[in-house]
């Protein structure tokens, strides 16, 4: 394609010398064909005028023979009808005129040796009279030339051929080379094509490149907010926590002290764990556990957690509604979108302010009553833009380390999955409300609550096989169990588990399920099928192998397990052995 | 003084002799004439004079021209034959002429000696002053030049073609009937 291109106008690049060159040789040819033809017609004339002076001089050979000059006069006239022949004069042997006639001023000389060289305009012809092959006399004929308008009328038709096609060839010419051009510019463009699709090429992969850096390492920057807010937040859980445990290490604290203190530890490690299952709810692990709460009840249980966690800049104040305010969520969940709203108003008030959380019972079309509950805050407020973006999963105004951007998208997330909304409207430099609409709920409460975890009734109590790889861990689980007041017998693998079940009798086994060797469930399996009335309670922070084939009807405490709940799940494992046997 | 008388003698003289000379008599441009006849006929080919031969010329009867027609013949050349002139009393042994000037004694003796050449391929010419009776060409006199009539069916009668060039010079023409 492109040599072809090349190609064509190299074979035309001296075109118009070409052009010149013909036109000039039609032109040339032209005129030569003209010359030609005058001299060919000259010839042709000068042959007739001679023909005409034999034709009668044969006519006034008897005339001139006889000596009859009337004859011979007669003979002259019929010439007179041909216009062009100006004088005639028919001389006898001694070149005496006997006969003629002459036209426009032009006569025959009387005698034949007057005769004038003649212009260039007439053609003369002399030709002698003979009879019998012996010459009696001269006949002289002078004829006109053809007059030079009418030759140049013969020829301009000839001349005019010749000019047109001078002119076509011209215009050939021109249109050749319009064309070569537009064919050379159609190279170039071609050519800046072919160089714009290998740089757009280069671009593309460039781009494509760098696409995949930026995702690497929009990755690796949302892992990094994921980890400096999850340390955040366990940060202020572990304030929480290391300052009361420090406050309960003073001796001569007093009961009631001793007591709130206590409590705030148990209330943060809670959240903390409520944290990890936020984690694990985003990755999608862990399914919602909804029950009947009184959400004036928990915010005032939690305004104190929020006074500490807010800071002393900022005061907290409360508007709840006197009316019954139930709805049917995940507590910890719950908790765990307050908690992230209020950080975030503390964030927006960096001077201080109020924060303001209130309830409120709203009709909210056909979904029927919702609980609203809404958070105000005096802080900066956020602009068109930001609110659009505010629920928007790793979106966040703060600097690196401060959020997860994943604080709203929770709320969000919980909300909407708890059958409610999440509204948010702001004003920049007043402050931002984000309301939380959740499903009004008629049922009863249910009455568990924290301070449950303090009133422990009579358990049932037995020799429990404790499989527990974590030395920590493992200590700890026993030291609860004991003080449950069941007989431990703690193994660290599952294989020295077996062994011990082999050998001693036991009413319950609580095992690990993630340990190195055999797993929590495989010495289930096992065990189900030594001893099938042996009852196994399982625990695992988190286990991809619970995720994906199930427990197989057993019980499963997640960690942090609270004390309440291992001291129940024994007691029924405890209770249906007893009720079995 | 002499010469000078001498030399007017003689431009008188010349005076006279010079329309003499210069105005040839009747006969003259008739012997003259004759001669030429034979360039514009055409006879038949079995008497046609052959390329070497002469061409035949007789005056018949009454000789009118004298020496004169024998120095027009003499002078004259016929596509390269010379022209014989030949004299005789009548009409025997005219069948060896190409052209005859027939003239009887009187007109009734030129229309016998014409009726006995009858059938004879042989131009006949004759003069009005000898009669009315007349030959092929038939000499006369009009506005002072000498003239002929050309009696073509005559003519054509006897195998002879005349030339339309002398027929145009004819004062006037006798076409055969047709």
């Amino acid at each position: 394609m492109r040599r072809r291109l090349t190609t064509i106008p190299g074979g035309l690049s001296n075109a118009p010398g070409a052009i010149v060159a013909v036109v000039t040789l039609l032109l040339l040819s032209g005129i030569g064909i003209i010359i030609q033809n005058e001299a060919a017609y000259r010839d042709f004339q000068v042959q007739e005028t001679r023909v005409q002076a034999e034709i009668l001089a044969a006519n006034v050979t008897a005339a001139l023979d006889f000596g009859d000059a009337q004859a011979a006069q007669e003979a002259v006239d019929a010439i007179r009808v041909n216009r062009q022949v100006r004088a005639v004069g028919i001389y006898d042997l001694g070149g005496a005129l006997v006969a003629g006639y002459g036209r426009d001023g032009t006569d025959p000389p009387r005698q034949l040796t007057q005769l004038q060289p003649s212009r260039q305009a007439v053609l003369t012809a002399r030709v002698p009279v003979q009879s019998s092959g012996e010459r009696i006399g001269s006949v002289l004929l002078v004829s006109d030339a053809e007059p030079v308008s009418r030759r140049l009328n013969r020829y301009m038709v000839m001349g005019l051929l010749v000019v047109m096609a001078a002119l076509v060839i011209i215009v050939l010419g021109i249109g050749q080379n319009a064309l070569r051009r537009a064919n050379r510019k159609l190279e170039e463009r071609a050519n800046t094509l072919v160089a714009t699709n290998a740089e757009l090429k280069v671009q593309i992969t460039e781009r494509t490149r760098a696409e995949d850096q930026l995702r690497q390492s929009q990755k690796l920057q949302a892992l990094g907010q994921l980890t400096g807010g999850i340390a955040h937040d366990f940060n202020n859980l572990l304030t929480v926590i290391q300052g009361s445990a420090d406050m309960l290490r003073r001796p001569g604290l007093d009961e009631a002290k001793r007591i709130r203190f206590a409590d705030a530890v148990v209330q943060a490690s809670s959240r903390a764990a409520a944290l990890t299952g936020q984690l694990l709810a985003f990755a999608r692990r862990q399914p919602l556990q909804p029950e009947v709460i009184d959400v004036n009840a928990l915010i005032q249980g939690m305004t104190d957690l929020l006074d500490r966690t807010l800071g002393e800049r900022i005061a907290i104040a409360t508007d709840l509604t006197a009316g019954r305010c139930a709805v049917e969520a995940d507590r910890a969940q719950l908790e765990s979108a307050l908690l992230n709203i209020a950080v975030n108003a503390r964030d927006a008030m960096p001077d201080g302010g109020t924060l303001t959380i209130g309830t409120a019972l709203r009709e909210e079309g056909a979904d029927g009553n919702m609980v609203a509950i809404f958070v105000t805050d005096s802080g900066f407020g956020m602009d068109a833009e930001t609110l659009g973006r505010a629920i928007e999963p790793f979106f966040t105004t703060k600097s690196m380390g401060k959020g997860t951007g994943l604080g709203l998208s929770q709320v969000y997330g919980f909300a909407t999955q708890s059958g409610g909304d999440v509204r948010i409207s702001s004003t920049p430099g007043v402050g931002t409300t984000v309301t939380l609409l959740l499903p009004f709920s008629g049922d009863a409460l249910d009455h568990r609550d924290e301070a449950r975890v303090g009133r422990l009734q009579p358990r049932r109590t037995g020799r429990i096989l404790l499989a527990e790889d974590n030395e920590e861990v493992g200590e700890f689980a026993q030291t609860l169990l004991s003080e449950l007041g069941h007989e431990v017998r703690w193994a660290r693998t599952g294989e020295e588990a077996l062994e011990l079940a082999a050998r001693e009798p036991f009413d319950a086994v609580f095992s690990d399920v993630v340990m190195p060797g055999m797993s929590g469930l495989e010495l289930a399996e096992v065990l189900a099928a030594q001893q099938p009335q042996l009852p196994v309670i399982l625990t695992t922070g988190y286990s991809d192998e619970i995720a994906e084939t199930g427990t197989g009807g057993r019980p499963v405490i997640l960690k942090p397990y609270r004390l309440e709940t291992l001291s129940s799940a024994l007691d029924q494992a405890l209770r249906d052995r007893q009720e079995r046997s | 003084m002499t010469a000078r008388v001498i030399l007017l003698l003689l431009l008188l003289l010349l005076g006279v002799a010079a329309p003499a000379v210069a105005q040839p008599t009747e006969d003259a441009v008739k012997a003259a004439f004759i001669p030429k006849f034979a360039r514009y006929v055409q006879w038949p080919a079995q008497v046609h004079p052959g390329p070497r031969e002469p061409v035949q010329l007789c005056v018949i009867g009454e000789d009118q021209f004298g020496n004169l027609i024998d120095r027009a013949a003499a002078s004259e050349q016929v596509d390269g034959r010379t022209v014989a002139v030949r004299r005789l009393a009548d009409a025997a042994g005219s069948e060896a002429c190409h052209l005859a000037f027939v003239r009887g004694g009187n007109a009734q003796e030129t229309r016998q000696m014409l009726f006995a050449m009858r059938g004879q391929p042989v131009l006949t010419i004759t003069d009005s002053r000898a009669g009315a009776t007349r030959g092929m060409i038939h000499f006369t006199v009009a506005g002072g030049r000498v003239r002929f009539f050309i009696d073509q069916a005559e003519a054509q009668a006897h195998g002879l073609s005349i030339s339309s060039r002398l027929l145009a010079l004819a004062l006037g023409v006798r076409q055969r009937r047709t």
